[in-house]
């Protein structure tokens, strides 16, 4: 019965004709291509020269603790490339519908709210995770020369996963409770920002509050709230608790992050298991409230259909 | 086929829909007609399922559009006033895209497909992207979306606005069509004779009530009982007025002067013919006797004009409509 039910999403899924349109509207443009290409050759070009410059250009003096490094640097690329591309495709998924006036077309076809929501949800996501999936050959560069095992590379590609779903939710949110596409937008980025910039200087400020307070206990622990709620911190957490904690970028901001992980305590695994929970629990309730935005009679009828259950 | 029970909706302080009863019958092509913010739109979109009414109800077929919304939207073909068009995806994927979202079989689409774009006089861009087509080729696949599914009701938001005059002629042949395969349509205007022409029934609606509603022929019957008319005369133009104003066909003396009178006249045209001879006979040497605007035009402007009148209008058409089907 159970296995019935699967089979009969899954086959819905297969065959959405929203996915599918949607799906075919991304990805058949010349631009997706370039864009693929473009992402490809850089993060190529980059690992490269990361590689060149560590070995001077002799292969044999790879020590598998710079691949390590390689690893955490091309990963920290990804992240800063979802957290700038991700609202930008984002942002405009249901605003940008309302705005070519498809929208109330959509909903009058028997397509729910809920469908189109996770529609958008899984179309916005799916050209970054390609994008992700495609850099994976060159992830197999450092599993060639050895310091980090493949469990490690798909524990950082799943924490990337979670982040990426949570800036295409918040960006979905925005598109769907504001009007304009410019808006959501400029909303989308400032949220993201205030995530990834705000929440680590306010953890900074904190920080150095708490050294010069004597409520040094409350200064530490809304440091900690700050940087735990941080995907640039949370990858540090959990690099770190991979075995990734002494990277050789001596006084770069990496390697600050991760002094901050480990001046915190922050690579444990309920650290940045609390911080996949919260952001998964958060993107489902932002996408949520966005079926409720999309049709407005959505719950009533649902209370309705429930009531009339319950008469019977 | 289509019910509405004091269907009202309120934005704030403003009623958009004011206690609306509606009943069209199966099979039938219901115009609605209403000036521009009467409530038209807001009326087709309760329909449409895409908002809910303040209170009242609404049903398409046995469907209530507030409890099951999913079975209103299997039944109807919505096609809004003003929409838009996936740009990168040609005709064919555009009304497939449709079809599939309503569950439409793939044989079936297809087959539909060809037929549709046939009636709708689009085969030859069936390969076409959607947004290299005119407006009024837009208009005409919108239709075609409406129907991949086969609904039996059709809800159509003035489907000819800001089209041509070629193309506003050929969506009218279309939507007669319609009628001629059992839809029950219900078409939205601004303007009363475009929608006569192919209509079984009109309602009137004004600042969200229904000031009339009636069949075609009684809303003719009563236009034509508001014809308006210009006597022009070689001289004496102010004293064939005041003759005129007295004449008991003669409802209103629009505007006179030495030359020319125009007047509101309610009789026949027989009725007609007997004012020419009597003002022949009272020494008046006529130039013209002519009827000018539309009737309907005039019909509609008169009802959404003065409450007052729109009321004994309203109860008028009623009465008219209660006689005709006695």
């Amino acid at each position: 019965m159970l296995v019935d039910a699967i089979r009969h999403r899954l086959g819905w899924w297969m065959d959405n004709p929203l996915l599918r349109k949607e799906l075919r509207q991304r990805m058949r443009s010349g631009r997706t291509v370039l864009a693929l290409s473009l992402y490809l050759f850089i993060i190529g070009a980059v690992a490269f020269v990361f590689m060149y410059v560590n070995v001077q250009g002799q292969t044999l003096l790879l020590q598998p603790t710079r691949t390590a490094d390689l690893f955490t640097f091309l990963s920290y690329l990804q992240l800063a490339m979802i957290s700038f591309v991700t609202p930008g495709i984002a942002s405009g998924v249901i605003s940008g519908e309302r705005e070519r006036q498809t929208l109330t077309v959509l909903l009058t076809t028997p397509l729910s709210p809920a469908s189109i929501i996770f529609t958008k949800f899984v179309t916005s996501i799916s050209f970054l995770l390609l994008l992700i999936v495609m850099t994976l050959p060159l992830y197999s560069i450092v599993f060639l020369f050895g310091g980090v095992v493949p469990s490690q590379v798909l524990a950082v590609f799943g924490l990337q996963i979670v982040t990426l779903g949570a800036i295409a939710s918040v960006s979905i949110f925005w598109s769907t409770w504001l009007r304009r596409t410019g808006w959501s937008t400029v909303f989308s980025y400032a949220t993201v920002g205030v995530f990834f910039l705000g929440l680590a200087v306010a953890g900074y400020l904190s920080d150095n509050i708490a050294n010069h307070s004597p409520d040094q206990g409350v200064w530490g622990m809304v440091s900690g709230i700050c940087y735990s709620l941080n995907p640039i911190y949370m990858q540090a957490s959990l690099e770190a608790s991979l075995g990734f904690a002494s990277p050789v970028f001596h006084q770069s901001i990496v390697s600050s992050v991760f002094s901050v992980v480990q001046s915190h305590d922050l690579s444990s695994t309920e650290s940045w298991l609390s911080f996949l929970y919260l952001y998964m629990g958060g993107s489902a309730l932002l996408l949520v409230s966005c079926i409720w935005r999309l049709r407005p009679g959505t719950f009533a009828v649902l209370r309705k259909r429930l009531v009339r259950w319950l008469l019977r | 086929m289509i019910t509405t029970e004091n269907l009202c909706k309120r934005y704030g302080k403003t009623d958009a829909v004011r206690d609306l009863n509606l009943d069209v019958r199966a099979g039938t092509v219901f115009g609605f007609v209403g000036e521009n913010g009467a409530g038209k739109t807001t009326t087709l979109s309760i329909l449409a399922t895409l908002m809910l009414p303040t209170s009242g109800r609404a049903f398409v077929g046995a469907a209530e559009v507030t409890t099951d919304p999913a079975a209103v939207r299997r039944m109807i073909g919505y096609m809004p006033d003003v929409f838009g068009v996936y740009d990168d995806l040609s005709v064919r994927e555009y009304l497939a895209f449709y079809g599939t979202a309503y569950g439409v079989t793939a044989a079936l689409i297809e087959q539909r497909t060809k037929e549709l774009l046939n009636m709708v006089s689009l085969e030859e861009k069936a390969d076409d992207y959607v947004n290299a087509l005119s407006r009024g080729m837009q208009q005409r696949l919108g239709l075609a979306r409406c129907l991949m599914h086969d609904p039996p009701v059709l809800i159509l938001d003035e489907p000819a606005s800001g089209l041509d005059p070629r193309s506003r002629i050929e969506m009218r042949e279309i939507i007669k069509g319609l009628r001629q395969r059992g839809k029950t349509v219900l078409i939205s205007s601004h303007i009363l004779p475009e929608l006569a022409d192919m209509c079984d029934e009109i309602g009137i609606i004004k600042r969200g009530a229904l000031v009339a509603c009636a069949s075609v022929e009684v809303v003719t019957a009563r236009a034509n009982g508001h014809r308006q008319i210009c006597v022009e005369v070689l001289e004496g133009g102010l004293a064939m007025a005041d003759t005129l104003a007295r004449h008991h066909f003669v409802s209103d003396v629009l505007t006179c002067d030495e030359t020319r009178v125009d007047l509101l006249f309610a009789g026949t045209e027989r009725d007609q013919a007997e004012l020419i001879l009597d003002l022949t006979a009272a020494g008046y040497q006529l130039k013209t006797f002519r009827e000018v605007g539309g009737n309907l035009e005039d019909l509609f402007l008169h009802l959404t004009s003065e409450e007052q009148a729109a009321e004994q209008t309203a109860s008028a058409l009623a009465g008219s409509a209660a006689g005709q089907m006695a």
